[in-house]
């Protein structure tokens, strides 16, 4: 029993190993001249512009998250898919169509409730932002009102 | 087919409650100017968490036993006495953050309608979690609480306080739930089984090899540090009071009252369970020495650094880290004492909820928009300010002191009594010393309150007037007034309850 974890004892060895010698050998080996231009942030080449705390636009990471209740919902559905005709063998076929029902059920409220909020129209208007003001629903700018919790603290 | 529908009637009331609630307010119209989202929601959350009490409590008055589906959801969820317990509790603990909720968001400007929805979700979580009797639905259970609670903790956006407290709960919270998943892991490898009855039953038959054992006992240490974390126990507290501090101060009062139970609940189910064989019960090769010194840690470090606190919401979160110290005081007592032990714990969480919340519920009338309420100086002479919610603040504040008439003073007795009882002399008169630490800090707040009159030119906190914290209010004083006038009868059903999980 205790020789199939020593598998993966000597392979978490060999694998912190690795990184450690092989930083270790670069150390020993390369030549140690800095100068201020190579001990910048590196940022694809280019100079560094501006502090690294500053808002960005969240809305990749919106589409993202609503993009897991799609992706959730397949990866739950396809073992019923695959079980469901021994269900109905069994008999339980309403039961499994009932239960898989009301869990997609479920998933589409949250795809309501973020449908409604506003949160799949690419433009939004925020508050006191005159860009983007046209092409937004009427309703995505009611949800997009009631924000104004910032100030507070 | 459909009859275990009965038995998870609370579950699903609550999750439905939720789910309406949500599509209510995403297709709710509202005006500028007009009331906000909290003026349906607080309501419509209370309605349904109370109602989740409600179905818990007449499946309890029906008997979990006489329940034929309950069966068939074992071992995922066990439902019984236990359980529905800790339903009730937790239910009220979510109400009555909801209520508060309904008095404090529009205050502070933060009223957005997810808060209710977020609530309620984690206290079906909660409950899942109370309830779970497999690893697998303890660590779904453990996720859906967690989850919504990072989002409330953070629910001040704009402050970086709240997002600091967040992205610390939330990073050690996901630290510590991937130690107690390799600890479920390393006991699925050495027992074979990822319901806790099976694993106590391997253990208990003694039929595991020295390296198997081995293993059993690693994973019990990892599985232990990761419900230490969410009862917020010395060493594993660091996360406590900035979470506590930067949240919403509803949020706050759930996390002290509900999350606490909860994790209490599922810390003594594993124990019992999984762990209640006689090798790991006893002193010299099992759990309760460790549990004995994460309790003594916890309820001194907590108390010492309470009392140096200059912000009240901080004092308050440091002093419920020191309730989690006196009650794993109890838990060390589950040793020779289970069913005392276990009683004197469940009813330590019912009357803790009411003096917790209320407290919350007091500080929170103390302070108004742009100006909480957060330090002693705050405090100062609001005796004669706001009369109302200062002797509210006192009475709950006496309550988690341990004042007599209280329902606090009965839950710090039956634990003493179990830990006497239990033969952990010791262990008891560090608790009774620690309360009179406690006695400093709760105190100086009343002095504060009654004694002190702000310094001149310093600017008063206006004290807000809110009918939901004022009917959360009467809610804790009437649970603490009862807990304290008539304990008996309440700790007679916690017994009932403590027994039904062996």
């Amino acid at each position: 029993m205790l020789t199939a974890y020593a598998m993966v004892g000597v392979f978490f060895i060999v694998a912190i190993g690795f990184v450690v010698g092989a930083l270790l050998l670069g150390r020993l080996i390369r030549p140690n001249r800095m100068y201020p231009e190579k001990l910048q942030t590196y940022e694809c080449g280019e100079e560094p512009v501006g502090p690294a705390w500053f808002n960005f636009n969240p809305r990749f990471y919106i589409v993202a998250l609503i993009y897991i209740i799609f992706d959730v919902e397949i990866a739950f559905i396809y073992p019923v898919a695959r079980v469901f005709r021994s269900w109905v063998n069994q008999g339980l076929g309403w039961f499994a169509f009932v239960e898989i029902f009301s869990f997609i059920a479920v998933l589409l409220v949250g795809l309501a409730y973020v449908w409604l909020k506003g949160d799949l129209d690419w433009i939004r208007a925020i508050k006191g932002d005159p860009r983007g003001a046209q092409g937004v629903s009427a309703r995505a700018r009611a949800a997009a009102e009631p924000a104004p919790m910032d100030e507070a603290a | 087919m459909s009859s275990f529908l009965v038995a998870l009637a609370p579950l699903l009331v609550v999750g439905l409650g939720g789910l309406l609630l949500m599509l209510g307010e995403a297709f709710a119209h509202r005006e500028r100017g007009g009331s906000g989202p909290s003026a349906d929601l607080a309501i419509g959350s209370f309605v349904t968490l109370a109602a989740g009490a409600v179905v818990a409590f007449s499946l309890w008055l029906v008997g979990p036993e006489n329940l034929g589906g309950a069966a068939g959801v074992a071992p995922f969820l066990i439902i019984d006495r236990f359980t529905l317990f800790f339903d009730i509790v937790l239910c009220v603990g979510g109400a009555l953050a909801a209520l508060l909720a309904g008095g404090y968001l529009p205050e502070h400007k933060l009223d957005r309608g997810e808060f209710y929805p977020l609530l309620i979700f984690s206290t079906l979580g909660a409950m899942v979690l109370a309830s779970a009797g497999d690893l697998l639905s303890l660590f779904i259970g453990l996720e859906t609480m967690s989850l919504g609670v990072y989002a409330l903790v953070g629910f001040r956006r704009g402050s970086a306080r709240s997002a600091e407290g967040a992205v610390k709960y939330f990073l050690l919270g996901s630290f510590a739930a991937a130690l107690l998943l390799y600890g479920g892991a390393m006991l699925y490898g050495a027992t074979g089984h990822t319901d806790l009855a099976g694993i106590g039953a391997a253990l208990r038959g003694g039929t595991l090899t020295g390296a198997d054992y081995g293993l059993a006992i690693v994973a019990m240490v990892l599985v232990l540090a990761g419900l230490a974390f969410k009862v917020s126990a010395v060493p594993f507290h660091m996360w406590t009071p900035d979470a506590y501090e930067g949240a919403p101060t509803p949020a706050t009062s759930f996390m002290a009252v509900a999350v606490k139970s909860a994790a209490f609940a599922t810390l003594l189910r594993v124990l019992v369970s999984a762990f209640g064989d006689p090798a790991s019960m006893s002193w010299g090769t099992g759990w309760p020495p460790v549990v004995a010194l994460l309790a003594v840690m916890t309820m001194t470090v907590a108390n010492l650094v309470a009392g140096r606190q200059e912000s009240v919401k901080r004092m308050l979160a440091y002093s419920s880290i020191a309730h989690a110290g006196y009650l794993l005081v109890a838990v060390v007592a589950l040793m020779t004492q289970p069913g005392i032990a276990q009683g004197s714990i469940l009813f330590y969480l019912l009357a803790y909820t009411v003096s917790t919340a209320g407290a919350f519920g007091a500080l929170i009338l103390c302070g108004s928009r742009g100006k909480e309420a957060v330090s002693y100086e705050d405090l100062a002479g609001i005796g004669h300010r706001h009369p109302v919610a200062a002797a509210a603040f006192a009475l709950f504040l006496l309550s988690l002191t341990g004042v007599p008439p209280t329902a606090g003073f009965f839950a710090k007795l039956y634990v003493v009594r179990a830990a006497i009882g239990g033969g952990f002399l010791p262990l008891a008169i560090l608790l009774l010393l620690n309360s009179v630490v406690a006695a400093y800090y709760y105190l100086r707040v009343l002095v504060y309150m009654y004694m002190r009159e702000p310094a001149p030119g310093a600017p008063v906190a206006a004290p807000m007037r809110s009918g939901y914290v004022t009917a959360a209010l009467l809610i804790c004083a009437a649970g603490v007034m009862l807990l304290g006038l008539w304990p008996t009868r309440s700790l007679e059903l916690a017994i009932d309850a403590a027994l039904a999980a062996r």
